[in-house]
Order: structure tokens, then sequence, then C-alpha cells
């Protein structure tokens, strides 16, 4: 006879599961919680003079968010990125969304090779594309400038609204559209009042996919405005800051402040992403 | 209103002619079914007519005015897709007032039209929902509403309800029958249903490979198939086809075939003793085969054929038979639920030769109508 399980197979499965799942938990939620630490830790929590560093500060403070918030420069630094961010995503829709709606909808020969050089442009690390772009952006005279950082984060984030643009469009089933043309609609009405609506989910989340990589974007923003040192955005601000040494509390409170955006706009992302708008339409 | 008249319409995709020279002539206010299986091109001629897909050979004439190069947006043409493809960001008021608003019709005139459509097709307490929060046969009723407030001169269409279950569907069928009497309207059906076909249409134009098969009544076409695959095809259960070969002896004319000797009405063939000696498709509807308990043979154009019962199908009303005649072959006919017969049985039935058909195997044409 067989011996007698205790526990079945799949409760042993949830077990696996539930470790994974508390492994990736660790993992995801350890760096923010050691940021959030720091951000609020007193001096004597981080320089404890050899015994060890406390989980929680002895004496949690808002002492550096208060600082932050009263430097004038600071908020300078959070209007330039978030100038460039909106800016960016304005710029990035105002292409990506008929570029997609052409690919997606219209007969063009070769839109494959399109697409996929389209995508290839992201292939390269972006430290060896700086070098070209910065170049080429201080012979067209947009260096140092703020709409140079947007020009350059537009061309790193519109594969990506292309891309999503694309699947947004094809998903649309064509008989809606072609029911829009028999009953009168011209080309732009049923881009505007049928397509357009219905890509809104897919679109609204390119967006803040742009909005989040223009926010926490170093690379580009380091090398377009750096040598002037009066633009700043948040990375190169932090930077700035990190060449000074300055207390780990401060830098971990000025991260603080550059992930809040990106928390936000993800919970943002999750709930547009989910909204089944074209549900029900067909069949 | 209009007269829809379809002259040798071809259509290719690539080198593939998936239409092939249809005449078509659709009366105003007719309503017409295109059937024939999937992929005979039927939902193909109903896109070319509503312009979303172009006529590579042939002309459309609507009212007498050529409409081959007349894009899909200028056409007084309305059309309900397989789908529905209601419009899901909004609500059925919305999507019912959408092509009135592209024609920039008046605010009045677009209440009016509600006022007219929505009682018409039961939508009333729907107009402010969505189609996800709308039953499927709502959202039928709601696509057919969108089309006839456009006040189309010719309604297309496609397959409708194949997305109902069968008792939507019988009720929407005779909504449509109801709507067609109300608004006269020209109707061009999509369907691959040939008991829907028959129960609404005036006439049925029957496709199959894209060419046109015959288009007649529904009755015509049941009672004088133009063409084997329309014998085939109409009437349920499918007809029994058989060849054969017409024999003349010293005093008769009959069939030789695979069930043996048949004999048929003569009369109805003007030119037989020509055919005497030529090969044939036989086609006898399982309805056309009677089981008598006492047989006595009538007419000289009765044929008594013995079968062995192979088995036996419930189709509701009556029993559909396959028997094997001698010779192996499968003949199918039905009887009715009082008439006792058991698998295995050998029983004598009677084929009813006024109503069989021949058809030449090349051609694939009805002798008895040429």
């Amino acid at each position: 006879m067989r011996p007698v399980r205790k526990i079945p197979r799949s409760k042993y499965k949830t077990v696996i599961w539930m470790c994974g799942i508390v492994i990736v938990l660790i993992f995801i939620l350890v760096p923010v919680y050691l940021l959030v630490k720091y951000s609020i830790s007193d001096t004597a929590s981080i320089n404890t003079g050899g015994s060890p560093v406390p989980l929680w500060p002895y004496h949690p403070t808002l002492r550096c968010f208060i600082y932050l918030f009263q430097d004038f420069e600071f908020w300078g630094v959070v209007l330039n990125s978030f100038i460039i961010a909106i800016s960016t995503v304005a710029l990035s829709m105002a292409l990506g969304v008929p570029a997609s709606y052409v690919l997606a909808r219209q007969q063009i020969p070769g839109k494959k090779i399109i697409l996929l050089s389209l995508i290839s442009i992201r292939l390269f690390p972006d430290i060896s594309s700086v070098i070209p772009v910065a170049t080429f952006f201080i012979k067209i005279n947009v260096h140092s400038s703020l709409f140079g950082v947007i020009l350059a984060h537009t061309l790193l984030s519109l594969p990506y609204v292309i891309f999503i643009g694309v699947s947004a469009f094809e998903n649309i089933p064509r008989d809606i559209e072609e029911q829009a043309t028999v009953m009168g609609a011209n080309g732009f009405q049923i881009f505007f009042r049928i397509l357009l609506p219905l890509a809104v989910p897919g679109l609204v989340a390119a967006a803040i996919y742009t909005f989040l990589l223009s926010w926490d974007e170093f690379i580009f923003a380091h090398f377009l405005l750096h040598p002037s040192g009066r633009l700043l955005t948040l990375t190169l601000y932090l930077k700035q800051k990190l060449t000074f040494q300055p207390p780990q509390n401060l830098l971990a409170a000025i991260s603080v402040c550059l992930s809040i955006p990106v928390i936000i706009f993800t919970l943002l992302v999750q709930r547009q992403m989910i909204s089944g708008i074209t549900m029900g339409s067909v069949k | 209103m209009a007269e829809v008249v379809l002259k040798n319409i071809s259509k290719y995709f690539g080198d593939h002619k998936v239409i092939d020279q249809i005449n078509l002539n659709i009366q105003t206010g007719e309503f017409v079914t295109l059937l024939g299986p999937s992929g005979c091109g039927k939902t193909t001629l109903l896109r070319m007519i509503a312009g979303l897909e172009s006529i590579d050979e042939g002309e459309l004439l609507i009212d007498g005015k050529r409409y081959n190069s007349i894009p899909a947006q200028n056409r007084s043409i309305a059309m309900v897709f397989q789908s529905y493809a209601l419009f899901p960001h909004m609500n059925v008021r919305n999507n019912i007032l959408f092509g009135l608003r592209i024609k920039k019709k008046a605010d009045h005139e677009m209440f009016e039209k509600l006022q007219w459509v929505i009682p018409l097709l039961g939508l009333e307490g729907l107009e402010y929902r969505l189609p996800k929060q709308i039953s499927g046969g709502q959202r039928q009723r709601v696509a057919l509403a969108r089309a006839l407030v456009l006040d189309p001169e010719v309604l297309l269409l496609d397959e409708p309800l194949s997305n109902l279950d069968t008792a939507l569907r019988e009720m929407a069928m005779e909504e449509l029958k109801r709507i067609h009497r109300t608004v006269g309207k020209t109707i061009i059906y999509v369907s691959h249903n040939q008991a829907e076909a028959m129960s609404m249409s005036e006439r049925i134009a029957v496709l199959n490979a894209g060419t046109l098969e015959q288009y007649e009544t529904p009755s015509g076409l049941y009672e004088q198939p133009k063409t084997s695959f329309v014998a085939e095809f109409i009437g349920s259960p499918a007809a029994n086809m058989f060849d054969g070969e017409l024999i003349h002896d010293n005093k008769d004319v009959y069939l030789e075939s695979e069930i043996g000797t048949v004999y048929f009405d003569k009369e109805r063939a003007s030119a037989i003793r020509e055919l005497i000696g030529r090969k044939f498709i036989i086609s006898i509807r399982p309805q056309d085969i009677h089981f008598f308990k006492d047989y006595i043979p009538r007419r000289t154009s009765d044929t008594k054929l013995t079968v062995k019962v192979e088995f036996i199908v419930n189709m509701g009303d009556r029993n559909l038979v396959v028997g094997r005649t001698s010779r192996n072959v499968p003949v199918r006919f039905l009887i009715t639920h009082d008439d006792e017969m058991t698998v295995g049985d050998e029983v004598s039935v009677i084929i009813d030769g006024r109503k069989i058909h021949l058809f030449d195997p090349d051609t694939k044409q009805n002798i008895f109508m040429m």
C-alpha cells in the first residue's frame, strides 16, 4: 500500500510558489525600505561609531526633506525635470501616435523593416549613442538647453511609444473601422472619433512610460546639460550632491523625491491597463 | 429605395478568382439572401456591394447608376456586420446616432429617428448602456437600429444571427421579417444557414466557389434545383446522390444506378430519348422516399427499394433513417415516430419518381431544366 500523504501535491506547489513570491518581494522591497529608512534617519543612526546600523532610525526625522524643500535650487531642478518629462511626453505622443496609426492600419511597403529598425535604435547602449547625439546637438545648436534634452528623451521614448501604439491600434477590430466607413465617416472622423478613444488605454500607458523614462534619465541629461552647470535635472542634482559627499540621509531624501512620481504613475498605469474598454464590442 | 444590379462581377485575391462572373438582379424592396458554404465568396460579394472591397471586373449598378468607383462613405448603403461592430466606447444612443452625426443631421431629426427606431427594435431603457453591458440579442438589435436610422437605399446584413442561440435566432428572424415589411428596404442578407435563408428571403442566390449556382425563390430552389450542388445543399437532411445511367429497353425508359433500377416520371424531360445511354447524377430527397407498412404500388414512376436499417436519428418531428442497399450503398429517408422500425430490419421503401432530379455529371446541370 502506498503511504498516505499528509499534504497533497497541490499544497506543496502553493508553498513553493509562496516562497518564491516572498523572495521576489524581499528583492523589491528591501531597497525601498533602505531608501526610506535613510531618508528619515538622524545623524546618530547613520554614523553609529562601530555599532550596527539600527533597522529603524533611533529618532526618525523629516529634517532632510525640510532642508530640501526649503532649498530654492531643488525646486528649480524639480521644475526642470518636470518640464522636460511633460514636454517629452507631448512631443513623443504628437509624433508617435500618428506614426503608430499609419504603421498599424495603412498598407506600407517594408512595414516590418521600419518597425524593426525603430526598435533597434534602442538596442545600442545609451552610453554609446550619447556622444554622436551630443555632437550633433552642438552642431544644430540645441545643446545646453531644456529643448535639447526633450529632443533626446523623445528619441529614446519614440520607439516604445510607436510599438505600444501600433499594438493598441492593431487590437481594434477592423470591423469597427469598416462599420464607421460604411456609415459615412471619413479617415479623420474614424481616427478621432473611433480609433483614438479606443486606443487610449494603450496610449496612456505609453505616455506614462515616456514620463518615467524622461524623469529618471541620467546619461543624456548629463552629456547635454552638464558643461553649463546651471541647468540641472533631478538626476543631475543628485549626481552633483554625490560629488560633495553629503550625508547619506540627504541623498536618500533626494532619491525618494525622485521615486515618488514613479510610484504614483506606475499605479496609474496599472489602472489604465486593466480597463478592458474594447470588451463587448465584437461578439 | 433602389434596385441593385450586379453585371458580370469578378474579384481576384492575387491570382485566385474568388468571385467569378456573377450576375444578380435585386429588385427594389426585395429581401435576397446570398447563401453558400463558408468560403464561397458570399461575404466578399456583400463587401463589394458595400464598397469595402474593390470590384475587379463587371459593374455594380444601384438605381441604374454605376457604383464601382464610389467610395464606401458615399454609398447610400448600411451594413450590419457579423460581429455587430458596435463602437465599444459609445452607449447605445450614441452608437445609433453616430451615422446621423457624421451626416450632420439636425438635432430634431436625430431625435425623431431615435423616437422611431428605439420602440421598433425594443431598445427602450437601454439607451445609456454600453455595448458590453447588453446581451447578444440586444447588440444585434442595436446594430440593426444603427443601420436603419441612416435610411439607406440598401441594407446589407452579414450573418447577423449567427452569434445568437437558437431561440433568440428564431425570434430575431421573425423580427427581421417584420422590420422588412415595415420599412420596405432592399435587403441583401448573407447566410450559410439554409433554414434561415429559406424562411426569410424572397429570393436566394446560391453561391459555390465564387460562382452563382442558382437565383430563385426558396420553393423554386427546393423543387427545381438547377445544379447538383443546389440539390445537395438545399433541403435538410441532405439529398441522396447516386450515379446512374439512362436505359431504354423495348417497353420502358428507366435508370440503372448504384441502388438498382429507378423509375421516374418521363414526361418532365422533353427529349428524353436523346439522353439514352448517358450517365447522370440522380438526386433523391429523403423526403421523397416513403415508408408504407402495407405497400401497394400505385404509379409507374414509383420504385420499390429494399434496405437494411443501419441507424435511426431522431430529428425532433421525424426520424431520419440511414439504410444500406444490398450493394451497400447508404440511403437516407424519413419516417414518422409512429413507424415501427429497429436497427437491422429489412424494410421496403418507395422512391417517388416524380420528384427525382437528374444532373449531367460534367456540367452538373439539371437535365429537366434544359
